[in-house]
């Protein structure tokens, strides 16, 4: 009696267990109804299905990464570039996508990557390098996706973006840009070096020049003042000799003498009729 | 059927979810489960049946207590900082908050706890390993800028989980996304600008946009990745002209320096010029000072003597010609030629006579002098000698 329900419950549990099925948040799933799909795209949680007859293939229903390898690529001006890009992807139509490519996430991302590289070979001939690099990228991102789309469509896979990572020169246009480069710098330095010059050069100059006017102003105004002095100095001898102009003539003249003659071993040669020797000839 | 349609949770039959803020005590856990239970297996109170023999209700009790011991593995802890993300046969029920919080237990439902507050990061362009140098990527670093330049970005981005649902479900491995994405947008930004302002005032420009990028592409993803903040470590020119921007970097500060020489040649010259004029004016303003007194002196001397030769000009006149011709002739050796008509010829010694004089004693009697002005284009040397010669007179007036 016991065992009986035992087994009877044991048996219904089994039974429960192989007529149900859970969706994950992240599985997409097929129904089979013995090999024939039957039903797809179960909101997640518990499913019933018939025991033995009915099975299930779960798939990922996250976004997924085709991480492509790095190609190189020629663009408009016939110039070989290193593109790195990726793609993300997920599973869109489950029933096409288990036909085409059998589920596998490894065989989507080949058949991607062919695509892929299709898609942007025709986008990068039509573009140069500096297109490629800067002002492009997101009208290749959208083409790119366009032109993808529909191709992955047909293998149940729906495109949710597109990305170019790298856009490399191969090395051998890397070292000419490098050369370009350093040129570029050195004229710089020139630059900077000559543009020091002349600022040093006029900075001094105009030192100079203000040195010069400086000293010349001093100069101007020096000469000014002297001239000041040597004017009152006249004006005020003339006020006063003018008061006897002979006899200034007479006392200056004594002065001169005695200021000029008679220095340094002069020798003077005199007449005796001098008036200075009138008594030494008629002492009267 | 199926107990979970799609579209709704109205046949859901564990409907009654505990209260999370009072956890029940356990009595009442087992009391509901039993129910529960009870409604599944279409059974009474689980295991509670009479006319039952000993040995079934053994099997009961151990029934029981094998549903109580599974009802409290669903007990859980989600630790601060963390969520739980609960699914219920694989559909999203709830995301659970820091505390205790108690589930159906597996295999019905179960929990994926998720940090949301750890700070993670990636690192672009090289790699900090701990306790090595910083590692260079370049396959990574090395980017193409607008002018065709290339440069050498390292970046690292920090970023949390915002959403543990979405970071949960709808991406396959977020955070290599991240750094795929970081990859793609960094080249983007870099791609569109100069080298020269990525390289110097472009930085925090050029980081914002990074930043904003990423998260608008991660959002668009559905990630449920919130990036915090992008650091640039590093962005310079590639080692391979790392010789010749040096070199520029050293001609700024070259013509900086050569600058600042000539600036200090001027700070030198000028107040020097300054002074030699402030002293040429003084110069000027003394002289001018002392020839008016020289000549205020002067005339005094003279007026006074004027006054006392108008008491007695002939005696006056000749006492000073006496004077004057005592004082020269005191000085000079004078020969005294009494021949008149001077037909002899006369040999005087001259060479002899000089020589033998004496020292003359000078008494300089200063006089106005007479200024001159070569009008020299050098007024320094001319205010030089003005100095000489004012020290000259100086030295003359000290004796």
């Amino acid at each position: 009696m016991g065992n009986k329900l035992v087994v009877a419950v044991g048996a219904t549990i089994i039974v429960l267990l192989m007529s149900v099925f859970s969706v994950a948040e992240t599985e997409r799933v097929i129904k089979f109804r013995l090999g024939e799909i039957v039903g797809a795209d179960y909101a997640p949680g518990l499913h019933f299905k018939w025991p033995l007859i009915n099975n299930v293939k779960k798939f990922d229903a996250r976004i997924l990464t085709m991480d492509s390898t790095p190609e190189r690529f020629l663009t408009m001006e016939k110039k070989n570039v290193l593109v790195d890009s990726f793609v993300k992807w997920r599973i869109g139509d489950v029933k096409t996508f288990y036909t085409t490519v059998g589920g596998d996430v490894g065989q989507a991302n080949i058949r991607l990557d062919q695509m892929m590289k299709d898609a942007a070979r025709s986008e990068f001939s039509k573009r140069e390098i500096k297109q490629l690099v800067s002002t492009d990228r997101s009208a290749i991102r959208e083409a790119l996706i366009t032109n993808l789309s529909p191709h992955a469509a047909k293998l149940g896979i729906s495109i949710v973006d597109v990305q170019v990572k790298r856009i490399d020169l191969p090395n051998e246009v890397s070292s000419s840009v490098y050369q370009r480069m350093e040129a570029e710098r050195a004229r710089v330095a020139r630059e900077f070096r000559s543009q020091g010059s002349e600022a040093a050069e006029r900075i001094r100059a105009d030192a100079d020049k203000q040195r010069e006017i400086i000293l010349a102003n001093a100069y101007r105004d020096s000469e000014v003042l002297r001239g000041e002095g040597d004017a009152k100095a006249a004006e005020i001898f003339a006020k006063a000799y003018g008061e006897d102009s002979e006899f200034y003539a007479f006392y200056r003249s004594m002065i001169a003498y005695k200021q000029s003659l008679g220095k340094s071993g002069n020798i003077m040669v005199l007449e005796p009729d001098s008036d200075f020797f009138k008594f030494f000839r008629h002492p009267k | 059927m199926s107990w979970n349609e799609p579209g709704g949770d109205k046949n859901d039959p564990w409907s009654g979810r505990n209260d999370r803020n009072n956890p029940p005590d356990l009595d009442e856990v087992v009391r509901s489960l039993q129910e529960k239970l009870g409604k599944i297996f279409g059974g009474g109170s689980g295991g509670g049946r009479s006319g039952g023999g000993s040995s079934m209700a053994g099997l009961g009790y151990l029934a029981i207590g094998a549903v109580v011991l599974w009802g409290v593995s669903g007990w859980y802890t989600v630790d601060e900082g963390t969520r739980g993300v609960v699914t219920r046969f694989g559909a999203y029920v709830e995301t659970t908050t820091p505390g205790l919080n108690w589930h159906i237990p597996a295999p019905i439902e179960q929990v994926q706890v998720i940090n949301v507050e750890q700070q993670r990061f990636i690192e672009v362009g090289y790699r900090s390993g701990s306790g090595q140098a910083m590692g260079s990527v370049p396959k990574e670093a090395m980017m193409l800028t607008k002018d065709e330049n290339i440069v050498d970005v390292r970046l690292a981005v920090q970023y949390q989980v915002k959403d543990a649902k979405d970071y949960a479900f709808n991406v396959l491995d977020p955070n290599s996304t991240l750094k795929q994405v970081t990859e793609s947008v960094e080249r983007g930004v870099i791609g569109a600008s100069n080298m020269d302002f990525v390289l110097t005032e472009g930085r925090s420009e050029i980081v914002s946009a990074i930043k904003a990028e990423i998260q608008a592409v991660m959002d668009a993803y559905r990630t449920g990745i919130l990036v915090t903040s992008v650091n640039l470590q590093d962005a310079q020119p590639p080692e391979q002209v790392q010789g010749a921007f040096e070199d520029a970097i050293r001609a700024r500060e070259d013509k900086q320096r050569l600058i600042n020489e000539a600036e200090a040649y001027s700070n030198d010259v000028l107040p020097k010029a300054r002074g030699a004029a402030s002293r040429i004016v003084q110069e000027a303003e003394g002289y001018k000072e002392k020839v008016s007194a020289q000549a205020n002196g002067d005339v005094s001397r003279f007026t006074q003597l004027l006054t006392e030769y108008k008491k007695a000009p002939a005696v006056t006149k000749q006492r000073m010609y006496l004077e004057a011709m005592e004082t020269v002739l005191n000085r000079a050796s004078s020969v005294l030629v009494d021949v008149k008509d001077g037909n002899n010829i006369m040999y005087l010694p001259l060479d002899k006579v000089v020589g033998n004089s004496p020292a003359p004693a000078v008494e300089a009697v200063a006089l106005p002098e007479q200024s001159t002005s070569p009008g020299s284009s050098q007024p320094i040397q001319k205010y030089e000698s003005d100095i000489r010669a004012s020290a000259r007179e100086r030295d003359v007036r000290g004796r």
